[in-house]
């Protein structure tokens, strides 16, 4: 009798044991996808990064210090500059790059424009141009300095190299690097697609909890052992990474020490760690919650077959 | 029947470790491949292992100032201080010398290393020359807006000090200097005494690519400290 019990047990095990395994990286697959597509890619996380991380104050602090070691050399106040540049107006210089590059990775634009010219506007570079001709101007005035082609070339010069620097500040998360260097095409490839892997990773996940739902279909309980022991690996193995991260603060190591750009970049990292062990703890626990369902069913399940066994003529 | 319950109890738990070291072990050889290839980058990309935090404005830099250089030549006991002496290395950052020339008011704190940060508060000497009391040639530059405003003022034949916690350098300007900033001629080392001091060109506008300096020979150097074996004599 009991020999005939075991048997469909055993005969399960194994396919519970494949369709468990596969279940543990279809969950990681379906939680990293997530994470891809609405915190890697996502334009508002870099947002919240921009004002977690306060980077219109770095870069204004960098730009301060920029132009004042400048003004030692060139003998060009600081000032001259830094009255365009305040902490709102390079906010929105961030704002604009990261639109920028979103514009290019959902298919908006076709190239990802972050240039003197297109951010002409936002960074109020036509009123930086005038100030520093005027001032040019009334410097030569003033010290009879003859405006000829070497004048106008050092006026441009200065223009030039405050304005790429000023874009250079702004462009906290290395955008145009990222750009320059061919990786966008490829992050753009797999913006496009990160939808759909999403939406086949989930059908993939369910297609496997529905067989192993229906491998125990005499054994409900096992049901809940099986997601459990499936939703708890999975977090274990997409958490233990995540911990060891920030428990050793390995994004600190970060070789570009420009405060902006440090503040960006690390921030940035640290978000999409903290948002994955997030989503570890949260399949862990639910791990946690099955293996307590699937304890719960046991447990009423020896207790309804004490009660038939204690019964006059019951099983015993 | 309760048994086979407790039975049962070891096969969860078993199926259970089994499963993630057999999902453990799939991750670590499904990732060696790609984390070979990353490695190299991961590297370079977190490379500080003080992982320090760029929040004091000088990356890290730990500047030394000091206001304890002696700066008096003219007392007896400077004019009986011997010729040889023990040299005390600077740390990266430190200021460890007074440079003064009266004959162009100068009178600036002078800096083992150069940097912007540095560069805001004195004059640097670069880690490729000499310390100061070494044979070779000390080089040492400042901004034209700031510290070395006055450098050009110094003509041939002003003398010009440098002070420092280990002794007195002498030295005299012979020549006045203007060179392309890719010119290296006068800052490589050298197997003689030199000092040469330069800074940008002053220009009516904009930075300049030009350098103006002064080369300057030693003329007397005094140590504090007799140099080891000398003190006997």
């Amino acid at each position: 009798m009991m020999a005939k019990t075991k048997e469909p047990r055993i005969r399960l095990y194994f396919p519970n044991l494949l369709l468990t395994f596969l279940l543990v990286f279809c969950l990681i697959g379906t939680e990293l996808m997530l994470l891809v597509q609405h915190t890697a890619l996502n334009a508002e996380a870099f947002r919240k990064v921009e004002e977690a991380q306060q980077l219109s104050t770095k870069a204004s602090q960098t730009l301060e210090s920029y132009f004042k070691t400048r003004a030692n050399s060139t003998g060009i106040p600081a000032e001259l500059f830094l009255q365009y540049t305040d902490e709102n107006t390079l906010s929105q210089g961030i704002h604009a790059s990261v639109e920028a590059a979103f514009a290019y990775l959902n298919g908006e634009r076709e190239q990802f424009d972050y240039s003197r010219e297109s951010m002409r506007e936002t960074l109020a570079f036509d009123r930086l141009e005038t100030s520093v001709t005027d001032f040019f101007s009334s410097y030569a005035d003033e010290n009879g300095y003859a405006k000829d082609a070497t004048y106008e070339a050092k006026v441009a010069q200065t223009i030039d190299e405050a304005e790429e620097e000023i874009l250079f500040v702004t462009d906290v998360f290395k955008l145009r690097t990222l750009s320059e260097n061919k990786w966008f095409p490829k992050i753009r490839k797999i913006a496009s697609n990160v939808g759909t892997g999403t939406a086949l990773c989930i059908a993939v996940t369910a297609l496997v909890i529905v067989l192993l739902i229906l491998c125990n279909l005499k054994q409900r309980a096992h049901i809940a052992y099986w997601l459990g022991l499936a939703a708890a690996i999975a977090g274990l193995l997409l958490g233990a990474p995540m911990v060891w991260c920030l428990a050793t603060d390995f994004f600190s190591g970060f070789a570009v020490k420009d405060p902006q750009i440090f503040a960006a970049v690390v921030g940035y990292l640290q978000m999409l760690t903290k948002d994955a062990l997030v989503m570890a703890v949260v399949t862990l626990a639910a791990g946690l919650v099955l293996f307590g369902v699937f304890a719960f069913c046991m447990a009423l399940r020896r207790e309804e077959e004490a009660d038939i066994s204690d019964l006059p003529g019951g099983a015993a | 029947m309760a048994n086979n319950k407790k039975k049962a109890f070891p096969v969860y738990l078993v199926t259970g470790l089994l499963l993630l070291v057999l999902c453990t072990a799939v991750s670590v050889a499904a990732l060696t491949v790609p984390y070979e290839r990353a490695k190299t980058y991961l590297n370079i990309l977190f490379m500080d292992d003080k992982k320090l935090t760029p929040s004091t404005g000088v990356n890290g830099l730990v500047i030394v100032e000091n206001e304890d250089i002696p700066t008096e030549t003219q007392s007896a006991a400077a004019a009986e201080l011997p010729s040889e002496g023990e040299i005390v290395r600077p740390a990266f950052g430190e200021q460890y010398a007074v440079l003064k020339c009266e004959a162009a008011g100068i009178n600036v704190p002078v800096y083992w290393g150069s940097s912007a940060e540095l560069l805001e508060r004195g004059a640097c000497q670069t880690t490729s020359s000499v310390v100061i009391g070494e044979t070779g040639n000390v080089v040492i530059d400042a901004h034209v807006n700031t510290f070395f405003a006055d450098l050009t003022k110094i003509a041939p034949g002003d003398e010009v000090v440098l002070f420092t916690e280990y002794g007195i350098f002498t030295y005299t300007a012979t020549e006045q200097v203007k060179f392309e900033n890719t010119d290296k001629r006068y800052v490589n080392t050298t197997d003689f005494d030199r000092l040469t001091l330069y800074t940008c060109e002053a220009q009516v506008l904009g930075t300049s690519t030009t350098r103006v300096g002064v080369l300057c020979d030693l003329t007397k150097k005094q140590f504090y400290t007799a140099a080891a074996g000398e003190e006997g004599a």
